[in-house]
């Protein structure tokens, strides 16, 4: 997993740390506004656009980049 | 779609905002919300202010309003009026038109096209193309293009995703032929698949009001909503926008064969200041050229939008001379829509309250 993408998810979340195996719903900073950013921000540095359903089988922040791999390779 | 217009231009622009003001800090206090949450919302999304109609209140009381207004200053003679154009999604009945109700209520002239237009955020470029298009004839000399709604009477006051960032308002745009050699370009697109993105179930044919379409229904996070209120997608509505909007900029500028350092501003509609800021990174449009501050002071109103955002930020400018500007919008439909034009010197540009 790409270290910069954990290093963003944390700004976003306004956390020190967020690590791959760290479920983000279960993050009391994980709202719908986070959603917003984090959705923004996967469209300014990867070209990738996700919806917020597209969440949906996210649980952790690892699911999130497999995500954004498999949407980067389509 | 692309449109080419020439000779035409916009002499005036008065917006209504309903004097009633709401603040978003104390009506999240009345959600129950947690203060820390809504301080973020308002700095990054620049909910502070807006202003809603009384109850009761319709577009054409606004309409009416503000034209009575300009009339009363002789800065627009009722006579002079050869088409009214209304861009709305809160008409005041199914049928008549509200243009018909304003006539009226205004005795304007029999000798005029009255014509309402079921359009949202995208309208205002939308009535700006259609006030063109009409200004190729030559019994059109002016047209009064109003864009506008009173959606805070279709928002559900228990559902906190969208109540609190709602505002009324009605643009009064006066577009007539120019002796210059002005040159616009106008780019529509549409994708009705995605109609459900920003919708009023309840109300029309397909669904009549009913006092079952009055029921509020728990859509989750404890946000309540009927089907007689608007519902909007908010994360599918952000993706549309920092999908299609730039590459129809880009588009519009490449066929103009411009480039962003020609124009001097970038006037779009105003959703919230996130939303903007986002467009105008992906765009590297630097941010004192693309205005974010009208939701900050008046909730976003729809069709009024690029209208406040004009006469709140660049009213002396127009006034006084020429500005560069590219406008865009986007909303229901869904509709995405921009211009490229020269704006100004405007006889009129300002913002009056309506009591």
């Amino acid at each position: 997993m790409s270290d910069p993408f954990l290093q963003k998810l944390a700004e976003i979340l306004e956390v020190p740390e967020v690590k791959s195996s760290d479920e983000l719903k279960a993050l009391p900073q994980w709202d719908s506004l986070a959603v917003l950013s984090v959705i923004a921000m996967l469209d300014a540095t990867y070209g990738v656009n996700l919806r917020a359903a597209d969440f949906a089988t996210v649980q952790s922040a690892g699911d999130l980049w497999k995500l954004v791999e498999s949407q980067k390779r389509s | 779609m692309n449109f080419s217009f020439r000779n035409k231009r916009i002499s005036g622009l008065l917006t209504v905002a309903p004097a009633n003001e709401r603040s978003f800090l104390q009506e999240m206090k009345n959600f129950n919300a947690p203060e820390a949450r809504s301080l973020k919302l308002m700095e990054v999304m620049g909910y502070d202010k807006r202003r809603v109609v009384t109850e009761g209140v319709c577009v054409s009381d606004l309409a009416v309003f503000g034209l009575q207004n300009l009339f009363s200053r002789s800065l627009l003679q009722p006579d002079e009026i050869d088409a009214l154009i209304l861009i709305s999604q809160t008409p005041d009945y199914l049928v008549p038109p509200t243009t018909s109700v304003i006539q009226g209520r205004l005795g304007l002239k029999q000798d005029i096209l009255c014509m309402d237009i079921n359009q949202a955020c995208a309208g205002f470029v939308i009535g700006l193309i259609q006030a063109f298009m009409l200004l190729e004839q030559q019994s059109v000399r002016k047209v009064v293009l109003l864009s506008g709604d009173v959606l805070s009477r279709k928002v559900s006051p228990k559902d906190r995703t969208i109540y609190p960032i709602v505002g009324d308002a009605l643009a009064i745009t006066v577009a007539e032929r120019d002796a210059g050699e002005s040159s616009i370009e106008a780019s529509v697109k549409m994708d009705g698949s995605r109609a459900n993105a920003l919708c009023i179930p309840a109300g029309g044919m397909r669904l009549p009001c009913s006092p079952q379409t009055t029921v509020l229904e728990d859509v989750g996070d404890n946000n309540l909503r009927a089907k007689d209120h608007l519902f909007m997608d908010g994360s599918a509505i952000f993706n549309f926008v920092q999908t299609e909007v730039p590459s129809l900029i880009n588009d519009l500028f490449a066929r103009a064969g411009r480039d962003f350092n020609s124009v001097d501003y970038f006037l779009c509609h105003q959703p919230n200041r996130f939303m903007l800021q986002k467009l105008a990174d992906k765009m590297k449009i630097p941010y004192q050229k693309m205005p974010n501050n009208v939701v900050e002071r008046f909730g976003n109103s729809g069709g009024a939008t690029i209208p406040m955002a004009l006469t709140i930020n660049i009213a002396d400018r127009l006034k006084a001379g020429r500005v560069n500007a590219c406008l865009a919008g986007f909303g229901a439909g869904l509709t995405w829509a921009a211009m490229l034009l020269t704006l100004g010197p405007f006889s009129f540009c300002e913002l009056i309250d309506y009591n």
